[in-house]
């Protein structure tokens, strides 16, 4: 039984090392893939403790965290590519 | 914007409907009838941008056997093969990486193919596509690869993607 | 018995790749290097403790509504990571960020960078 709460903390620690390369990052695409990362690995952490406790609620806050987690990167990404695929888009269908 | 069509209603509904069950899990008649009009309004809203060619193409038992034959076999193996390459480098102190972009022809028509393609070469890791160009009929896409061994071209592209792409004809032709 | 101890097994075999990953996106030498180290994380880290979560939940938890959500977890993570990964490489290539070390071979600037 505590060995999967054993594996959700390692889990822990591991999103808590990714965060190094959030705050160290030199430039917004480093820091967006450690967040990414971190998100996933605390969407895994979520599971095995939800496993442990036997309580369905965590299952649907990691569905939720997960689904965020693409929106937010996909948000960045878009700020960081300065529009460009709207024109790839305009100049497709006209 | 694209008219939308009666099967495609029908196939995003049915995709839809088998999402709302499996999330609920619960089997009272307020549950399902709730889910049918839901995913209804989401088929009805949806199915233009969703569907593009033949709607009924995965209720095809030979399509099925060969999408399923590539997506629980043929391409864990090739993930897992990439994965522990990848891994070896990363303990081994990240220092023999040969990173490059190289440009790799495409031979897949269907748009569904080209996007699926382009997904599992992002899935296995050491190499992200990066964009799609098509230029006199032939599509070509952008790889960032993590060890640069073979020219740009079609060398590449059969040291990249070749047993996926031999999946993937298989299933959208 | 046998069954916990290969849950443990594939639990532990996704937590070794994770930290491959992990190490990868602390040390690889540029951003484009560090992003196809993250991937191992999100593919064979999540689909290791999905999987160990997977048999835990059908043979001892009995319970077909968790197993169900389980998996869901891992087929969302797997379709709706490479879309991202995908933008945020572009992206990345496109605000102008290059590698410290000239990539050798570097056919996407060579053709969109006038």
């Amino acid at each position: 039984m505590t060995d999967l709460m054993i594996f959700a903390v390692l889990f822990g620690a591991l999103a808590v090392i990714n965060l190094v390369r959030l705050v160290k990052g030199p430039t917004a695409a480093d820091r967006m893939v450690a967040g990414d990362c971190a998100d996933v690995l605390i969407c895994c952490a979520m599971i095995l403790f939800a496993l442990y406790s036997g309580r369905g609620v965590y299952l649907d806050i990691a569905i939720i965290s997960a689904l965020l987690g693409i929106i937010d990167t996909l948000l960045v990404a878009r700020y960081m590519d300065k529009g460009r695929w709207l024109k790839y888009v305009a100049k497709d269908r006209h | 914007m694209p008219k939308t069509k009666f099967p495609a209603v029908v196939s995003t509904f049915v995709v839809c409907y088998a999402f709302w069950v499996l999330l609920t899990w619960t089997f009272t008649v307020q549950e399902l009838a709730a889910g049918a009009v839901v995913s209804l309004a989401v088929a009805l809203f949806s199915a233009r941008f969703f569907i593009h060619e033949r709607a009924f193409w995965l209720f095809n038992p030979v399509k099925l056997g060969s999408a399923l034959l590539f997506w629980l076999i043929l391409f864990p193996v090739e993930m897992i093969k990439a994965n522990v390459d990848v891994a070896k480098r990363c303990f081994g102190g990240c220092k023999n990486v040969n990173p490059g972009i190289v440009k790799v022809p495409v031979d897949l028509k269907s748009d569904y193919g080209q996007a699926a393609l382009a997904n599992a070469i992002t899935l296995t890791p050491g190499t992200i596509t990066m964009d799609v160009a098509e230029e006199d009929g032939q599509t070509y896409y952008y790889i960032h690869w993590i060890d640069v061994t073979k020219p740009s071209g079609q060398e590449a592209g059969d040291a990249i993607k070749g047993t996926l792409e031999k999946g993937l004809r298989r299933v959208w032709e | 018995m046998l069954l916990r101890i290969v849950i443990d097994l594939l639990i532990a075999v996704g937590l070794i790749f994770a930290l491959a990953g992990t190490k990868g996106v602390l040390k690889m030498p540029d951003t484009f290097c560090r992003m196809q180290a993250s991937t191992c994380i999100s593919t064979l880290g999540i689909l290791g403790v999905c999987l160990g979560g997977l048999l835990y939940a059908i043979f001892v938890m009995h319970s077909p509504a968790t197993a169900v959500k389980v998996a869901l977890i891992g087929a969302l993570v797997l379709f709706t990571n490479p879309i991202g990964s995908h933008a945020i490489a572009k992206g990345a290539y496109q605000a102008g960020i290059r590698p410290e070390k000239p990539m050798e071979t570097d056919d996407y600037g060579r053709d969109f960078d006038e």
